[in-house]
């Protein structure tokens, strides 16, 4: 069998022995799909300010945004780091092209856990904020590819951060905090017009900006223009900054991983 | 050449200045049995891991299956069936996907079911490995290891931590497998497990090789020297009986206290090391 075929298929069983382990899925989801729901429920009902646009439907862009930063970010460099130290990158070596089925299977489970957590948003988001889904066929184009490139965006990234990682306990303390800098800097919870311009500047470096940015544009109204940077949804620059960050994530962890075996 | 299965020459591996391998020779041939012995420490794991190729920064000359471990491609490594120290990745998978998912990687893999049968571990087809004993663990990393067929198996200290029964039970798993032609190369430090299972035993002590051969060949040359004591003195001697009885003469009768120890297998190689060291 090709080494893609594998590795679709190591990141499918890995994903159901996942999804059996019901503690993890109920953590992993809790922490998403939960705290979306309570905060539509709690929030969802009230506009934007100075906008006709309901908070749930913000908020909505904003999590997806969320989910695909954070299971790329987060949760593919921590499982990256844990199996490093439980061997399974080492088994992984002694096996005829085990590297490139290991990373292919890491790379589907994080596509597969987005999907679900994506779906399952979406689902929720329907009774809760009256239907906030991309209101024409051009805007749901653009939730797909602001998607798919921006988890092209951060996979990359996060297999080389999880290379880097000294373990799982530190990586993931290591983790917590430029994540939370980040989130609240890319205008993924507040409005970024809101920040300093500095911190507009460099959040404007990072991919999770773009993406909420495209997300937005996929499912808020033209009117919520005002409230972004040169009134615009600059989807031409968002996909350049997005396919920079994907192509430099594919030229960086290969060559991180082979600097790592040498070891 | 053909026959060699590993060839190495003048290996030697320095690590921030001390020698972990320090010219190593050693050759293991086709369907042998072939032990590296050695205390903790002594650089077996590092010797095994650069024949598995995970090690660079050695010197010398190194084949494994007439290949450099340092380059050895795709195809190369699906010649070798590797089990290394303590696994206990993929906890999460049960035993008979992981060995499906394994057996994939190869052209020519072996079954699946009759792996774990082979293996002993078909009642533990659907357990997800992180519920297997020590024993079963080490089975199913040896099956994962075989699935693919291999020419070499490494094995790294496959034996640490059973209870009797299990490690008797690996020893007749290998004993199996040699049988069928497989090139085994193992690591231990117990002298009686090699002794048992090994064509040839090599010690291996802080880096170098001190002796190689059968293990009838290593009891000889291990051997220390046998203590004659008596109340009026000790000798250590190679030949005890001549020196007794040079002592009968000596007293012209019985020796008072006479007492002739000859050390184990297992003393004298502790000798060994403690010298080499």
């Amino acid at each position: 069998m090709n080494a893609t075929a594998l590795g679709l298929r190591r990141g499918w069983t890995e994903h159901l022995n996942q999804l059996s382990d019901r503690r993890e899925m109920v953590t992993a989801l809790a922490g998403s799909v939960g705290v979306y729901a309570l905060l539509v429920a709690w929030l969802g009902g009230d506009t934007v300010p100075g906008a006709d646009v309901r908070m749930g439907t913000y908020l909505t862009a904003g999590f997806l945004a969320f989910t695909v930063f954070s299971t790329g970010l987060t949760g593919l460099p921590l499982m990256i780091a844990t199996d490093r130290e439980e061997g399974v990158l080492l088994r992984a070596r002694t096996l005829p092209r085990g590297t490139r089925v290991y990373l292919t299977g890491r790379a589907t489970g994080v596509l597969l856990t987005i999907a679900t957590n994506g779906v399952l948003i979406l689902l929720v988001s329907l009774p809760l904020t009256g239907g906030s889904l991309p209101a024409s066929p051009g805007r749901w184009l653009t939730l797909a590819w602001v998607l798919t490139l921006g988890t092209l965006a951060v996979v990359p990234l996060g297999a080389a951060l999880g290379i880097l990682l000294p373990g799982p306990k530190t990586g993931a303390a290591l983790l917590a905090l430029p994540t939370m800098v980040l989130l609240t800097a890319s205008g993924v919870v507040v409005p970024l017009s809101a920040m300093p311009s500095v911190v507009r500047g460099i959040a404007q470096v990072f991919p999770l900006y773009w993406q909420a940015l495209g997300l937005r544009a996929a499912f808020l109204p033209d009117s919520m223009l005002a409230a972004e940077i040169g009134h615009s949804w600059r989807l031409g620059q968002a996909a350049i900054v997005l396919g920079a960050w994907a192509a430099g994530g594919m030229v960086l962890a290969p060559w991180l991983l082979r600097r790592v075996r040498g070891r | 050449m053909d026959d060699l299965a590993i060839d190495v020459r003048q290996l030697t591996m320095a690590y921030g200045g001390t020698r972990v391998l320090d010219g190593v020779d050693l050759d293991v041939r086709r369907g042998e049995v072939f032990t590296l012995l050695g205390p903790n420490g002594a650089g077996k794991t590092t010797l095994v891991e650069i024949l598995e190729g995970f090690r660079a920064g050695w010197t010398g000359e190194v084949s494994v299956l007439g290949e450099d471990p340092g380059r050895g491609g795709d195809a190369w490594r699906a010649r070798l069936g590797v089990v290394l120290q303590s696994w206990r990745d993929h906890g999460r998978w049960r035993v008979r996907d992981l060995v499906r998912h394994v057996a994939a990687y190869y052209d020519r893999a072996r079954d699946a079911d009759g792996l774990l049968d082979a293996l002993g571990l078909t009642e533990q087809a659907g357990t997800r490995a992180v519920l297997l004993s020590g024993g079963q663990r080490r089975r199913l990393d040896v099956a994962l290891a075989l699935a693919g067929r291999p020419e070499v198996l490494f094995l790294d200290e496959p034996t640490t931590g059973f209870d009797p029964e299990a490690r008797r039970e690996f020893h007749l798993l290998v004993e199996r497998l040699a049988g069928e032609g497989l090139t085994v190369l193992l690591t231990t430090h117990d002298l009686a497990e090699a002794e048992r299972l090994s064509g040839r035993v090599a010690v291996l002590v802080a880096g170098r090789i001190v002796t190689c051969g059968s293990p009838a060949q290593l009891a000889r040359a291990v051997r220390a020297p046998a203590r004659v004591r008596w109340d009026g003195g000790e000798v250590e001697t190679d030949d005890p009986s001549r020196a007794a009885w040079e002592l009968h003469r000596r007293y012209d009768g019985p020796v008072p206290g006479l007492e002739i120890r000859r050390p184990t297998l297992e003393e004298s190689y502790l000798d060994l090391v403690g010298e080499a060291r």
